[in-house]
C-alpha cells in the first residue's frame, strides 16, 4: 500500500471512529437521564457508596457471586 | 444498554481500553512508514560523535536546549533552515526538547567553532557575561564513554540497518581496532581545533575527554 | 460470614504509602526550589559538583515529584478507599494483602535506584520516561501487581457495584500500562555488543520524529493519566466523605468520565505543533483540547457544585478549602492548557517558561493539594488519632496559595515576554533581540518564581511537621469519625 492510500485510509478511519463514538458517548448520555426518568434506574443513589462505607453499611447491591463463595 | 458498564470491571475495563487505545492506533501508526526516511546525503553519527550524544544526554542538554527550528522567519534568522523529519533519522531517541532557557542548538555546528565550545563549556561567563547556564568542567576530566557508544553503534547497525561501515562489529576486538584506527584520530583533530593543550595531552594519551566527544556531536549538528 | 460487624478495614498498605509521599513530596519539592533558584542565581549551581547543576537535577525533580510523591499519594488513596466502597477490607484476603505489600517493597526499590541512577546520569532522555531498562522492567512488575491488587480487591467485594473512584482509578492503570509499554521499548545494546559497553544502556526503538510522536503520546497522558485521571478518583471519594454530602450529579460524573476518556488522547499532538509531524495531526490536536474543556470542567463544576448549601464548611474546615481551591485549580489549568494549544498562541508559548508555569498551577495548585487533603482525611482514621494541628493545615493552606500564585503569574509574564521578544523584528525585518537579552530579562521574574517555590515547600514542612505529630502525638480517638475529620 503506498503512503498516500494509507494515509487516505488514516483519515477515513479517523474520521469512521470518531463518528462512531460520539453516537456512542451521546446516547450513553440520553441513556443515562432517559433510565432514570423511566424509573429504571437510580444513578443518585450510588452516591451513597461514599457516604456508607462502612464493613457493616447495607449493600445497594449484593454482589452474590462473593457471598456464595463465602458460604461454601 | 449500556447497565453493564457500572457492574462487570471486565467489559468496562475493556470498553476503556477500546476507546484509549484507537486514538494512539489511528494517530501514529501511519506514520511511521513515512517519517524513518533519512534526508538525502545524511550520515550516521560516528562513533566519537555518538559518545558526544551520550554526554549531552548524561548532562541533560535538553533540559534548557532545544534541537528543533519552527518554520517562522523569526526563527529561520535566527538559527538557521527549518528542521525537516528526515534530519532525525538516527536521533535515538529524539532529542528536540521542550524549553528554550537557552537557544536552539539543531545548526550550532553552522556558526561555533570548537575552541568557542570549550571555552563556553569551561566557563559560559567568559563569553557570555550574562548567560545563566552552568560550568561543566567535570567534562574536560572524565573520560567519554566510547564503549558503550561504539555498541550503540553495533546495535542500531545490527537491529535497524544504520549504514554504518564493516568495521562496526560485535566484540572487543573490533573495538579495540576501530579506537585506533578511527576514534582517538578522529578525537585528536577535534582537540586540536580547541587549542586546549590539556585535552590534546589527554587524546594523545588515549583517554578521551568527555567534552572532546561533545564537541564532535555538537560540530555534527548542522 | 454476613455480619461484619467485628471486621476491621486493614490500612496497612495505605499508611505505608502515605509516608513515601510525605518524604518523597519533601525531597522532589526541595530539588524543585533549588534548581528554581539556580535560574535566578546561577551560583547555586556548584553545591555539589557535576551532580548538582540544573540539567542533572531537573528530571531527579519531575521524576521524584511524579513517581514519588503523587503515585504515593495515589496508592495510598487507593489501598485506602477502593476498600471502603467495594466493601470489603485488605485483610480479608492474605494473597491480596501481601500482593499490596509486595507492591509497596518493589516500589522502594524502584524509586530508590530511580534516584540514584538520574543522579548519576544514567538516563534513557526520554521527559518523563528516563529510566533505563531495567528499571522499566521493574516498574512493569509493580505495575501489574497494582493491576493484581485492585482487580482481586474487585473479584472479593461485597458491593457489585463500582463506584466513580474506581473507575479512574481503572482507567489509570490501562492507560499507563499502555502508554508506558510503548513509550519504553528499547533494544538493550548489550545483546548485540559482544560484550562491550555499560550493560544498562539502551536505544530508542523508534527514531527522530516517531520518537516525538510516540513520547508525545506518552507526554501528554501521563499528565492525563497520572495527574488528572487518579486525582479525579481521589477527588470522588474524599470531598463527599469529607464533607458529607452526595455528589451533586453522579450521571454527571459518569459522562464526564467517557468524554474525558474519549477525547483526552487525542489532544496530545498539541506539544507538536508547528514541528514536522503532520498538519492535520497538529490541527487534531488543538481541536480536541478545545473540546477536553467540557469533560474537564464537568468534573470539576460537578464537585464545587457538591458543597451546595454547605458552604459554610468550606470556612470551618480547611480540608475542605485545599479540595475546594484544588477543583478551582484543576479548572484554570485545563482551560490555560486549551488556550496554549491553539496554534497561534503556541507559536509564541512553546519553548517558554509559560508552559512550566501551565504545568504548576496544575501540579500545585490541583494534584498536590487534593494529595494533601487526602492524606490528612487518612491520618485520623490509619492512625485513630486526631489531627494534630487545624491552625497549622489553615497557615499551610493560606502560604501555598501564595506561593502557588506568586509562581504562576511570574512564569505567565516571563514566557509571554520571552516569546514576544524573540520575534520581535525592527522596521527593515530584522531581529531586534539576540538571545542573551532574552534571558537576562527574564532574572526577576525567576527570583519570584523561586519565592513562590519556596513557599510552597515551607507549606509542604508544616504538612509533614502535622502529619507525623497526628501519628505520633495527636489525641487518640474511641471511634472511627465518618465524615468530617476531626482536628484539634
Amino acid at each position: 500500500m503506498s503512503l498516500e492510500e494509507l494515509q487516505q485510509l488514516q483519515v477515513i478511519m479517523y474520521t469512521v471512529m470518531a463518528g462512531i463514538l460520539v453516537v456512542l458517548l451521546y446516547s450513553y448520555i440520553i441513556y443515562l437521564y432517559r433510565s432514570e426518568k423511566k424509573g429504571e434506574k437510580d444513578f443518585e443513589k450510588y452516591s451513597s457508596l461514599v457516604l456508607d462505607d462502612e464493613l457493616d453499611s447495607k449493600l445497594l447491591d449484593e454482589n452474590l457471586k462473593a457471598s456464595n463463595d463465602k458460604k461454601e | 444498554m449500556f447497565h453493564w458498564l457500572e457492574k462487570n470491571p471486565f467489559f468496562f475495563a475493556v470498553g476503556v481500553f477500546v476507546v484509549i487505545a484507537y486514538a494512539g492506533l489511528i494517530e501514529i501508526l501511519p506514520n511511521f512508514v513515512d517519517k524513518a526516511r533519512p534526508v538525502k546525503g545524511l550520515k550516521p553519527y560516528t562513533v566519537l560523535e555518538l559518545a558526544g550524544k551520550e554526554v549531552y544526554k548524561k548532562d541533560n542538554c535538553i533540559a534548557c536546549h532545544s534541537q528543533l527550528i519552527r518554520p517562522f522567519k523569526s526563527e529561520t534568522d535566527r538559527y538557521g533552515q527549518y528542521s525537516l523529519s528526515g534530519e532525525y533519522a538516527y536521533d535515538r531517541p529524539f532529542l528536540w526538547g521542550s524549553k528554550r532557557t537557552g537557544p536552539d542548538l539543531h545548526r550550532i555546528g553552522n556558526y561555533r567553532t570548537s575552541d568557542w565550545h570549550a571555552n563556553h563549556m569551561w566557563n559560559p561567563k567568559d563569553l557570555v557575561p550574562d548567560s545563566i547556564m552552568p560550568a561543566y568542567k567535570h567534562q574536560f576530566t572524565n573520560a567519554a564513554d566510547l564503549e558503550t557508544a561504539y555498541a550503540e553503534a553495533v546495535t542500531v547497525k545490527t537491529v535497524f540497518n544504520t549504514p554504518y561501515d564493516d568495521g562496526i562489529k560485535p566484540g572487543k576486538e573490533a573495538y579495540e581496532a576501530r579506537l585506533k584506527s578511527k576514534i582517538i584520530p578522529e578525537a585528536l583533530k577535534v582537540a586540536k581545533a580547541t587549542k586546549r593543550e590539556d585535552l590534546i595531552k589527554a587524546v594523545k594519551s588515549g583517554k578521551v575527554p568527555e567534552v572532546v566527544a561533545l564537541i564532535a556531536y555538537l560540530n555534527k549538528l548542522k | 460470614m454476613q455480619s461484619n460487624a467485628s471486621l476491621e478495614y486493614d490500612y496497612t498498605v495505605a499508611k505505608w504509602f502515605t509516608w513515601t509521599a510525605v518524604i518523597f513530596g519533601i525531597v522532589g519539592m526541595t530539588i524543585g526550589v533549588l534548581i528554581a533558584s539556580q535560574l535566578a542565581f546561577p551560583d547555586l549551581n556548584y553545591l555539589l559538583g557535576e551532580y548538582g547543576t540544573f540539567s542533572r537535577l531537573r528530571p531527579l525533580h519531575t521524576n521524584v515529584v511524579i513517581y514519588g510523591f503523587t503515585l504515593s499519594g495515589v496508592w495510598a488513596s487507593f489501598y485506602y478507599s477502593a476498600p471502603r466502597v467495594l466493601k470489603v477490607s485488605m485483610g480479608e484476603s492474605k494473597v491480596v494483602n501481601g500482593i499490596g505489600k509486595l507492591h509497596f517493597f518493589l516500589y522502594l526499590i524502584a524509586a530508590a535506584s530511580m534516584v540514584l541512577s538520574l543522579g548519576m546520569g544514567i538516563t534513557a532522555n526520554k521527559e518523563y520516561a528516563q529510566m533505563e531498562w531495567p528499571l522499566d522492567i521493574l516498574i512493569v512488575v509493580i505495575w501489574v501487581l497494582w493491576g493484581v491488587a485492585m482487580f482481586g480487591l474487585i473479584g472479593l467485594r461485597r458491593e457489585k457495584t463500582l463506584y466513580i473512584s474506581l473507575w479512574y482509578y481503572i482507567a489509570c492503570f490501562l492507560g499507563v500500562a499502555m502508554l508506558y509499554l510503548f513509550n519504553n521499548m528499547e533494544v538493550p545494546t548489550m545483546l548485540f555488543s559482544g560484550g562491550v559497553g555499560a550493560w544498562y544502556h539502551s536505544v530508542s526503538m523508534y527514531a527522530g520524529t516517531n520518537d516525538a510522536l510516540i513520547q508525545w503520546w506518552w507526554g501528554h497522558n501521563a499528565v492525563a493519566f497520572v495527574f488528572t485521571v487518579p486525582i479525579i478518583a481521589i477527588i470522588y471519594y474524599f470531598l463527599p466523605k469529607e464533607s458529607g454530602q452526595a455528589i451533586y450529579s453522579y450521571k454527571l460524573s459518569l459522562a464526564a468520565f467517557w468524554g474525558l476518556m474519549f477525547v483526552y488522547l487525542w489532544a496530545g499532538a498539541h506539544h507538536l505543533i508547528w514541528s514536522t509531524v503532520p498538519d492535520w495531526m497538529q490541527t487534531m490536536g488543538s481541536v480536541f483540547s478545545v473540546v477536553l474543556i467540557l469533560p474537564s470542567w464537568g468534573s470539576a463544576i460537578n464537585m464545587l457544585l457538591t458543597m451546595k448549601g454547605e458552604w459554610n464548611q468550606l470556612t470551618e474546615n480547611p480540608l475542605i478549602k485545599f479540595m475546594v481551591l484544588a477543583s478551582t485549580f484543576y479548572m484554570l489549568s485545563t482551560l490555560e492548557g486549551p488556550i496554549q494549544a491553539v496554534k497561534s498562541v503556541n507559536a509564541i508559548a512553546h519553548f517558554t517558561d509559560w508552559i512550566p508555569g501551565h504545568v504548576h498551577d496544575g501540579v500545585l495548585g490541583w494534584v498536590a493539594f487534593m494529595i494533601f487533603a487526602a492524606l490528612m482525611h487518612m491520618a485520623p482514621r490509619v492512625f485513630k488519632r486526631e489531627i494534630y494541628s487545624k491552625s497549622l493545615l489553615e497557615s499551610q493552606f493560606w502560604i501555598q496559595t501564595i506561593g502557588v500564585v506568586l509562581y504562576f503569574t511570574s512564569m505567565w509574564i516571563a514566557g509571554i515576554t520571552q516569546g514576544m521578544m524573540w520575534r520581535a523584528v525592527d522596521e527593515y525585518g530584522n531581529l531586534v533581540y539576540s538571545f542573551i537579552d532574552t534571558v537576562s530579562v527574564l532574572h526577576p521574574y525567576y527570583a519570584i518564581r523561586a519565592l513562590g517555590g519556596l513557599l510552597y515547600l515551607i507549606g509542604v514542612f508544616m504538612f509533614a511537621w502535622n502529619f507525623f505529630k497526628t501519628a505520633t502525638a495527636g489525641r487518640r480517638l474511641e471511634q472511627e469519625p465518618r465524615y468530617r475529620s476531626p482536628m484539634a
